[in-house]
């Protein structure tokens, strides 16, 4: 069943998502399931469901992605509707269609709207039936003749991508009409070894563009709206690290335009539940439909805070098949929000993940701050699962207003243990090309880096620096060579190590 | 106590006598220094209040303050005498360690190859991404301890690289 009555949920993800949505059913007073992997056993949403169950080892396939094992659990549990989250199954156009066919609710939309939304081409020829603008490009399966045609009467730069590329992979920019025939030679190549589909496609490579998307809601009763875009450009390796919504880019006429777009590339699909419309919008404000993520995104919170909707809570009220809370599209967000993804990887060396126990983490907290988290002190990070660990979310009346509590919230922000990138955003919050909102999708990776501070630290702050670190490792000598002197004492050292660790409980 | 501390390569000369008391580069300093229990402590000098994070590895302390983070070497005498010994810093080490555990998707290099410090010479998968190990010397492959498709654990040795004989 796409929507129906539910009254139990299974949530088939992890981490922090895993998290938001227990807490959004909670909110709702409907139970839920968490499932978990070996090493998720101490996990923060197994500890916040009403029931756990294990469900395999540690790696995705042995887990996560285990749709037979995770719809047996549904069964056993009672569980009658499945919430897939982002990432792992949530795009799984079979796995929605084998949760539907057991007569369970997919909190999702239909798997013909996943299915056709995951496919390049297919959502193209779907969304030009609504007049939806596509970045002009060709179709796949062409030969290399046709495809040096196309890409002069599209004009240069352009963009040769693997038909089976996504996230980043398998596309190679090229910048003049000389140079085509080899890159197009070596893109193939590429795509072949590493996709083992050498076909590929051209398309026009925009210059100066921004990533901005639309968050749209659809229920089972006809309803389709947009609650306004979110910025996306900050990026490293397409990989996302801020997004802010409204954008400083977006003005009232071009949200209409852009929402209306949106709305009628959903439309196309016959979209029900949550999703989101990608678009670029080049210098001159014009837009294309990029691709349509069929399900929560990790960024939803930013446009929770500048429209007081619950997206969480209206992905489940619309697979119950009710009308949803908000009714009309959103042209004027209320106030400014931004989000920083808090990942465990190192911004000093290449941004490299990092993995292990987390020793200390406190959050911030006070007006206008919202962490979605999924760790704690004392959870272990493992190489298996992407390393986002939590999302810090501001909100403020004014975008500066907004910006200046990123910046209190992100130092107090508190993690050790492993390495993470807070220094990372701090850095980007003190650049002033960010703060005037003058940035592209190639801000991080070609204008911004760790080694130069805008603000470099004070000698007085290295010196205070210093100074702790010192005293620090002053008194964990002292403190060693207290335990390891020889036996003055009439108990044996493992018995007066216990003791002295009593008195210090 | 008498220890010299080095943060981005600049050199602090530290003393801290019995009674507590701290000096800096020969001046008294005010310092009032708390743990606030696991790794977190709160640092109080001259009227200034903060926060920091400080953490030991493989003997760099790491002190997160002011939401940054702070790699130190806080040197004892008997270090200091050590490190003189070895006649300044020590050239870096030519080993390439797994920094986490992982699949090796790719080996870039050969045996007996050259490789400049930087250069990427193994490709390793983990947390979804592919990472570049770049060799942390210039110098020539001297052994490879790993092939592709083969799973790692962390801190596993990967790639020997040794100084060019040239240098020597």
């Amino acid at each position: 069943m796409q929507t129906g009555p539910f009254n139990k949920i299974l949530i088939a993800n992890r981490g922090e998502i895993a998290v938001r949505i227990i807490r959004a059913a909670r909110d709702l007073g409907i139970p839920t399931v968490a499932v978990y992997s070996d090493v998720d056993r101490a996990a923060l949403h197994v500890r916040y469901a009403d029931e756990a169950v294990h469900i395999g080892g540690p790696r995705p396939a042995e887990s996560y992605l285990r749709m037979d094992t995770l719809i047996e659990v549904a069964r056993r549990t009672g569980a009658d509707a499945i919430h897939p989250g982002y990432g792992f199954l949530a795009e799984n156009a079979d796995f929605a269609q084998q949760v539907m066919d057991e007569g369970l609710v997919w909190i999702g939309p239909s798997p013909k709207a996943i299915a056709t939304m995951g496919d390049k081409q297919a959502a193209r020829t779907a969304v030009r039936r609504n007049n939806v603008p596509l970045i002009p490009g060709t179709e796949a399966g062409m030969p290399d003749d046709e495809l040096i045609h196309a890409a002069k009467r599209i004009g240069f730069p352009v963009l040769i991508k693997a038909v089976a590329g996504g996230g980043g992979k398998g596309m190679r920019p090229v910048e003049r009409e000389g140079d085509f025939a080899e890159s197009l030679a070596t893109a193939r190549r590429e795509a072949e070894s590493a996709f083992g589909n050498g076909d590929v496609y051209v398309e026009k490579l925009l210059l100066g563009a921004r990533h901005i998307e639309f968050q749209i809601l659809a229920d089972a009763r006809g309803n389709t709206i947009h609650l306004g875009e979110r910025e996306c450009s900050i990026q490293r390796r397409h990989q996302k690290l801020v997004e802010e919504a409204p954008s400083v880019f977006v003005d009232l006429d071009l949200r209409e335009k852009m929402g209306a777009m949106a709305i009628a590339a959903a439309e196309s699909v016959g979209y029900v539940n949550a999703g989101t419309i990608e678009c670029m919008v080049d210098r001159d404000k014009n837009f294309y439909f990029l691709e349509m993520n069929t399900r929560l995104q990790v960024e939803h919170p930013v446009t929770e805070l500048v429209t007081g909707v619950d997206l969480a809570k209206e992905q489940i009220r619309i697979a119950r098949g009710r009308r949803m809370g908000p009714t009309e599209s959103l042209l004027e967000p209320k106030g400014w929000a931004i989000e920083c993804r808090i990942n465990a990887e190192d911004p000093y060396s290449n941004f490299m993940p990092s993995t292990g126990l987390i020793t200390t983490m406190i959050l911030p907290t006070g007006p206008g701050v919202r962490v979605d988290n999924g760790v704690y002190s004392g959870s272990e990070i493992t190489p298996y699962y992407d390393s986002m660990i939590a999302k810090l979310i501001t909100w403020g009346e004014t975008r500066s207003e907004a910006m200046l509590r990123m910046r209190r919230a992100l130092s107090e922000y508190r993690i050790m243990g492993l390495k993470h990138n807070i220094p990372f955003h701090i850095n980007l919050l003190n650049s002033i090309s960010f703060i005037a909102g003058q940035f592209d999708t190639t801000f991080v990776e070609r204008r911004f880096n760790m080694t130069t501070y805008e603000q470099a630290p004070s000698p007085d702050e290295l010196e205070t620096v210093a100074i702790a670190a010192t005293l620090y490792a002053h008194r964990k000598r002292r403190l060693a060579s207290q335990v390891v002197a020889p036996a003055k004492r009439d108990a044996s050292n493992w018995k007066w190590m216990g003791r002295f660790e009593r008195m210090h409980r | 106590m008498k220890y010299v501390t080095i943060i981005n390569e600049q050199r602090y000369e530290i003393e801290i006598d019995n009674d507590g008391s701290v000096t800096i580069n020969g001046e008294l300093r005010d310092v009032d220094f708390l743990n606030l229990g696991g790794s977190l402590f709160s640092v109080i000098t001259e009227n200034k209040s903060l926060e920091a994070v400080i953490d030991d590895d493989e003997g760099k302390i790491a002190v997160m303050m002011s939401g940054r983070l702070f790699e130190t070497q806080v040197l004892d005498e008997r270090a200091m005498l050590l490190m003189q010994r070895r006649g300044g810093g020590s050239v870096g080490s030519g080993e390439v360690h797994a920094p986490m555990p992982g699949l090796v998707v790719a080996v870039s290099v050969e045996h007996d190859q050259p490789v400049a410090k930087g250069d990427t010479v193994v490709i390793l998968e983990s947390m979804k991404m592919q990472n570049e190990l770049k060799s942390p010397i210039d110098g020539v492959v001297r052994a490879i301890h790993a092939e592709p498709g083969q799973a790692v654990d962390k801190n596993d040795l990967l790639v020997e690289v040794r100084p060019p004989v040239a240098a020597e």
